[in-house]
């Protein structure tokens, strides 16, 4: 009985560790962005509450001795890269699950050398990538380089959430299908990948998130136009204002807003897949 | 070109891994007809019917469809349409656009597809349930979704694997003959798997009876039912006494054979021979009881076990002069008054042209 209790504590105390640490520097964060500016630093105590920051990060503030966020197209690039990132990593990973639906031979030996694009330290990848790219005469971009990199990264994970997807994946439907005359392409776009898809909503959400706050791939192979985690970087270098946390916060809302459509799409369709389960637990019984 | 619509010519089956999953198997259907496939876990109806549709490649033989050879031929462009026992329904989509699905990609007008779509809604009777999902229809309704979206595009043949196997034997039953009366109606020829004997024998015009990749036998329900033509057929189908023993007379019609229960006569099937290894086959239905003074009969008796009776029915289990146990199945009328009290004495006897004697292993 002791026991028992005990081990609730330990685990209450650990749990509330982890949502601290988890939460903490967040926390922190948005309190401090709602410091006094232009004076105020990014320290505690707040001076006074206001949103001077964040009039700050959209150049609404009057002009002062803080420069304003190098982070306009930064931000502009991030973004296109990760959705670019994103379609071709999630094409590329459905067709390789696809791929692997049926055993061939040399699998095993694909599957690694996918997976290794994951599992190679970033800053290694990057440096490598900077030694090929200058020794073949190519420019370092953040369309170019940087963007091959942060697909060979992001392409794994989109192929084993596929992977996994299909794995539970039952086959009869698209044999149904073609028992019933519909070619093997149509099959896929009007059975296959209408089922699948909260699968495909699951892998675009990690393509985009992960290419979007890609830090070590992007630090050589960006080039000089730079991506917005290296932009932000280069402002730690100079002093920190808290224009920076006010940032921090927006960004974090707006990964927010893409979890939270991802979520209500995963909703609708899981909620369609469960009571097609429990339809079917009902016939049983 | 040949009058079957549809033919298998030594059709096998290898898979990757090596396992002979079917071998060389022959069949021919005449159009129209109802088809089953009947045989234990594992002997190769699924891998069978996946063949024919196409699903499955065919690593030797022909297959002719009409009179087409459709051997190397895709799945979608094969005249069949198949009904999976998961029934394999999509669930993104209604009832009514599961129906249409099939017909979507063929060229016709919207009236047609219309028109088709609701026929064979009102056919099978989903009108209730045209705009719902797979989520919302009971095991019976998915069954008939399943079988309208397969007949809807009109196929020359119908593959069945297992249709009724996820539904309760009430509903099970009526399905039956619902499947059977619409298979009369449209004159489709039905190839229909299953592994209960009953269902087989009910349902099909005739019956394909396979183990272990090989087609053991082909007939009508009757045959199968009363002239097994193999061991495991009179294992697998019917209700047979089986008495195994040896050869002693095989020319002619009838043959003789030595058990340890009594020497027996009875047809001979197949090439029984001398001295080998043989096999008495008696149906249950054919025994009769008591003495008799009738000639053409074998006789055996035995003590009663235990009597069980099952409505009009009664399995009467009986210890044979050897020791062996054996079950006689028959109806309470052909009793006759015997006593079935455990340890009574029970003679049985059967006309020896209604009983046949076989090889035990039948290899050929
Ligand atoms: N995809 C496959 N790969 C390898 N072997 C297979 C495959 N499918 C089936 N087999 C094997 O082929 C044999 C026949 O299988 P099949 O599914 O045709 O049997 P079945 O008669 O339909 O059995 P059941 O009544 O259990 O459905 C079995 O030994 C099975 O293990
Ligand atoms: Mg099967």
């Amino acid at each position: 009985m002791d026991k028992v209790v005990s081990l609730r504590w330990i685990l209450g105390i650990f749990t509330a560790l982890f949502v601290l640490f988890l939460y903490g520097p967040f926390i922190v964060m948005g309190i401090l962005s709602f410091q006094q500016g232009p004076e105020g630093g990014p320290q505690f105590p707040i001076i006074e509450w206001s949103s001077y920051w964040y009039q700050h990060v959209f150049g609404l503030a009057p002009p002062s001795r803080v420069a304003p966020l190098p982070i306009g197209e930064a931000l502009i690039r991030s973004l296109t890269l990760a959705f670019a990132t994103m379609v071709v990593s999630t094409v590329m990973g459905v067709l390789t699950a696809q791929a692997f639906r049926r055993p061939f031979k040399g699998s095993a030996v694909v599957f690694y050398s996918v997976i290794l694009g994951m599992i190679v330290p970033g800053v290694l990848l990057g440096l490598g990538m900077v030694l090929i790219a200058d020794q073949v005469g190519v420019a370092r971009n953040w369309w170019s380089t940087a963007f091959v990199l942060h697909v060979v990264y992001t392409y794994p994970f989109a192929f084993l959430v596929m992977l996994a997807i299909f794995n539970r994946f039952d086959e009869s439907v698209e044999e149904a299908s073609l028992s019933l005359g519909v070619s093997p392409a149509k099959t896929f776009r009007k059975v296959t990948f209408p089922i699948i898809f909260p699968g495909v909503l699951s892998a675009m959400l990690f393509a985009f998130t992960l290419s979007y706050d890609e830090f070590p791939r992007t630090l050589f192979t960006g080039g000089s136009d730079v991506t917005m985690p290296i932009a932000i970087y280069g402002t730690f270098a100079v002093e920190i204002h808290p224009n920076l946390f006010a940032f921090g916060v927006l960004s974090t809302l707006f990964s927010f807003s893409l979890l939270a459509i991802y979520g209500i799409l995963l909703t609708l369709s899981v909620r369609r897949q469960r009571q097609r389960a429990s339809g079917l637990q009902e016939d049983i019984s | 070109m040949t009058d079957f619509d549809l033919e298998l010519k030594q059709i096998t089956k290898i898979y990757p891994g090596g396992t002979l999953a079917v071998e060389a198997f022959d069949l021919q259907v005449e159009k129209g007809e109802f088809l089953s496939f009947v045989g234990p876990s594992g002997c190769g109806k699924t891998t069978t019917l996946r063949m024919i549709a196409g699903l499955e490649d065919i690593t030797s033989g022909e297959l002719y469809i009409r009179g087409v050879n459709n051997t190397h031929i895709k799945a979608e462009q094969r005249p069949t349409a198949t009904i999976f026992q998961n029934y394999a329904i999509y669930p993104h989509m209604t009832v009514r656009q599961n129906i249409e699905f099939g017909l979507k990609i063929r060229k016709l007008s919207g009236s047609e597809i219309r028109q088709k779509t609701s026929n064979i809604i009102d056919l099978l009777d989903l009108g209730s349930v045209a705009d719902a999902r797979e989520t919302s229809l009971s095991g019976g309704q998915r069954q008939r979704v399943a079988l309208a979206r397969g007949l809807v595009t009109e196929p020359e043949i119908l593959l069945l694997d297992e249709p009724l196997g996820a539904l309760d034997a009430n509903l099970r039953r009526a399905i039956q003959d619902e499947l059977k009366l619409l298979q009369k109606q449209l004159n489709i020829t039905f190839v229909f798997v299953t592994h209960a004997q009953s269902e087989a024998l009910g349902m099909g015009d005739r019956i394909v009876v396979m183990n272990s990749g090989r087609v053991e036998q082909i007939g009508a329900s009757e045959d199968i039912y009363f002239n097994p033509q193999t061991p495991f057929v009179a294992r697998f189908i019917g209700k047979n006494l089986l008495f195994e023993g040896a050869i002693t007379s095989a020319s002619g019609k009838i043959g003789a054979i030595k058990t340890p229960n009594g020497q027996f006569k009875g047809r001979l099937i197949g090439n029984a021979a001398n001295n080998a290894s043989g096999l008495m086959v008696v149906p249950s239905e054919y025994i009769s009881f008591g003495k008799t003074s009738k000639k053409d009969v074998n006789t055996v008796k035995g003590n009663v076990e235990l009597a069980n009776f099952i409505s009009n029915t009664v399995i009467i289990y009986l210890r044979l002069a050897n020791g062996e146990r054996t079950k006689i199945e028959t109806h309470v009328a052909k009793l006759d008054g015997q006593d079935l009290n455990t340890g009574s004495e029970l003679n049985c006897y059967w006309d020896f042209n209604k009983s046949s004697i076989m090889l035990s292993e039948s290899n050929g």
